[in-house]
């Protein structure tokens, strides 16, 4: 009989889990009195909770709808239209869980039948738990946790208008991050935050000091099997950050450089002298040796709102 | 044949010798490198793309419009430059509506983008137009160096729109760097970034040294003699980069870097006066003199 169980668990796989995870923890205990079966679900259980966590990272918003509903995020929910979409989901839910029920044995059958009636208030209450189990598994505070009001889909359209709109094509892989040699080092993480760009975590992306630690080398969109522009991507949401006052003082200082001489790195006297050893113009011919072509560039960056972005104070000649 | 010679920035303000080189090495190919007056900063991809696009692009474009007013294609040695130029290029003559944003701002200084030119790279124009035959008559000393060949990143990235070589595994510099009699000796994560680029440099510096250490140790394991980049950032992340990481790591590195104008200099029998590779802070020395006990075997000191 053990056998034939742990044939049938193989077969539902997941479902079977679910319906552990769902039904309460006095079932669990029942199941756990027969060891031989227990191991493997046991197992799967983890796994199907790896997968959970990387699907809520991993799925279409509305998808992620789903998963955060189950984390209790429920009472996040204002507008009627969101209202319906948790209906909705619990019905998924319901679904889910009907099958596996039927493929139960008949011990834990009874049991799960009998809470079938309550299976609303019944999914809060394992939410809760796998809530729990899920803050001991990602190690998160509660207040890290993100919720719909972390999203701005105007956040996400910015990406889109800018003809960056491959971002919605991302099914989250992770090529990115294997190939990143920024992350190899730093917290830099770009699948993760290709993810939060779609989903429109705004000030999680702008905020993070990481946005900040790739050099632009391509090795992800080279490698990115949906031809992802992720360096535009990147590029796009530090754009955003700059707007929203996250530009470190030395990017500022860069760019007044070019405001101040049209070079962002200018020459020195050393150079100067180098140039003229070898023959070459002490100047070189660009905006060094052009000061109406330098206005040009500053009036490019007057137009543009470049100065107002780093603090280029024009009656000074410095950052303010 | 004749090509709009767009410097840039570090190039010219600290490396000279790269655009000595150049000069005279176009000299001898009889290709005229036609000044372009007012240039400014390219500007850099991944630090002004970062910071504001349609600065960016305009000031980009501004740089293009110098050539398109002289009717050349632009040449760079630089791969910031080169990204830069390349992708606003590409960008407005496919985009008719940025294309229409950023002529709006350059009209108020009287300029306007066509799209009636291309952007080239110097190691492109080398391995294409010019053609490593032709390249390897000018060849007076070959160089009896093992070289780490460092491509860059906006040299041949994002593929899909500057295809000059696979991305991955490219071959274009190293058949370039062969020319000279250099052996260009393959060396783990060759493709990997030098750690400068982004803004990096100026903004996390650590970070940067990171990446350019694991950059020499693996060419170090390798055994090099030098490393030849196609990229002044990049040069200047190898020489001052590399002080830099001995610094941090209490590490003795000390691989000299020759941008490819300036091994091809070499080659042609100039100077390291001329190429003004005693400015560098990683001495070229050793690699120089490991030149001049080849070049005595073969002569017999004479």
């Amino acid at each position: 009989m053990s056998v034939f169980k742990r044939l049938k668990a193989l077969f539902t796989g997941a479902k079977n889990d679910v319906i552990e995870k769902n039904s309460d923890d006095k079932v669990l205990n029942q199941k756990k009195s027969d060891k031989s079966a227990d191991l493997r679900p046991k197992q799967t259980d983890s796994n199907t909770k790896n997968e959970k966590t990387h699907s809520s990272e991993s799925k279409t918003p509305e998808v992620n709808k789903v998963d955060k509903t189950e984390n209790k995020v429920v009472e996040d929910f204002e507008t009627p239209n969101t209202e319906k979409k948790v209906t909705k989901t619990k019905i998924d839910v319901v679904g889910v869980e009907t099958p596996t029920v039927s493929s139960e044995d008949e011990k834990s059958e009874e049991k799960v039948v009998g809470e079938d009636n309550e299976l609303k208030d019944d999914s809060k209450d394992d939410s809760k738990n796998k809530e729990e189990k899920r803050d001991t598994m990602t190690l998160l505070n509660e207040n890290e946790k993100l919720t719909l009001k972390n999203v701005d889909p105007e956040f996400t359209e910015i990406f889109k208008d800018a003809g960056i709109d491959s971002v919605k094509i991302c099914f989250q892989c992770g090529t990115c991050t294997g190939g990143c040699p920024s992350g190899r080092r730093t917290p830099y993480r770009v699948r993760q935050l290709v993810r939060k760009c779609l989903v429109g975590l705004k000030d999680e992306v702008i905020s993070d000091d990481a946005l900040w630690m790739c050099t632009t080398c391509y090795t992800c969109q080279e490698r990115c099997p949906r031809e992802i522009k992720i360096v535009e991507i990147v590029k796009m949401a530090r754009n955003v950050a700059a707007q929203n006052g996250f530009m470190a003082p030395a990017h500022k200082a860069t760019g007044s450089f070019v405001i101040k001489t049209g070079h962002g790195v200018p020459i020195n006297d050393a150079t100067m002298e180098l140039r003229k050893r070898v023959g070459l113009d002490e100047l070189p011919p660009t905006t060094h040796s052009h000061p109406e072509a330098l206005e040009e560039v500053q009036k490019i960056c007057e137009i543009t709102g470049f100065d107002d972005l780093i603090g280029f104070n024009k009656a000074t000649g410095e950052l303010e | 044949m004749e090509i709009a010679y767009f410097l840039g920035c570090i190039m010219n303000n600290r490396y000279p010798g790269i655009e000595k080189a150049t000069r005279i090495l176009f000299d001898k190919l009889d290709i005229e490198l036609k000044d372009m007056e007012g240039a400014s900063c390219c500007p850099a991809p991944g630090v002004f793309g970062s910071f504001d696009k349609k600065t960016w692009a305009s000031i980009a474009a501004r740089n293009i419009t110098i050539a398109e007013d002289m009717d050349s294609d632009i040449m760079t040695e630089c791969n910031g430059c080169f990204g830069s130029l390349f992708e606003t290029n590409h960008m407005l003559k496919h985009d008719a509506d940025m294309k229409n944003e950023i002529n709006e701002v350059l009209a108020e200084t009287d300029r306007e983008f066509k799209g009636s030119i291309d952007i080239k790279h110097l190691a492109e124009i080398l391995y294409n137009d010019v053609g490593l035959d032709k390249l390897s008559d000018l060849v007076t000393n070959p160089l009896n160096l093992n070289v780490a060949v460092h491509y860059g990143c906006h040299f041949l990235r994002p593929s899909d729109e500057i295809q000059i070589d696979n991305a991955e595994k490219p071959t274009i510099l190293d058949d370039l760097v062969e020319v000279t009699g250099a052996k260009s000796v393959p060396y783990k994560d060759k493709m990997m970034c030098c750690g400068a680029g982004g803004g990096l440099r100026s903004r996390d510096i650590d970070v940067t040294a990171s990446f350019t250490k694991e950059k020499l140790e693996n060419m170090t394991d390798a055994g090099v003699d030098a490393i030849v980049d196609v990229c002044p950032f990049c040069h200047l992340q190898f020489d001052v980069g590399q002080t830099e990481v001995n610094k941090m790591y209490k590490t003795e590195y000390g691989i000299p870097v020759f941008h490819l104008a300036q091994l091809l200099g070499l080659a042609m029998g100039l100077g390291s006066d001329e190429l003004t590779l005693d400015s560098h802070l990683i001495d070229s020395a050793p690699a120089l003199a490991k030149l001049v006990t080849e070049s005595d075997k073969i002569t017999g000191g004479e």
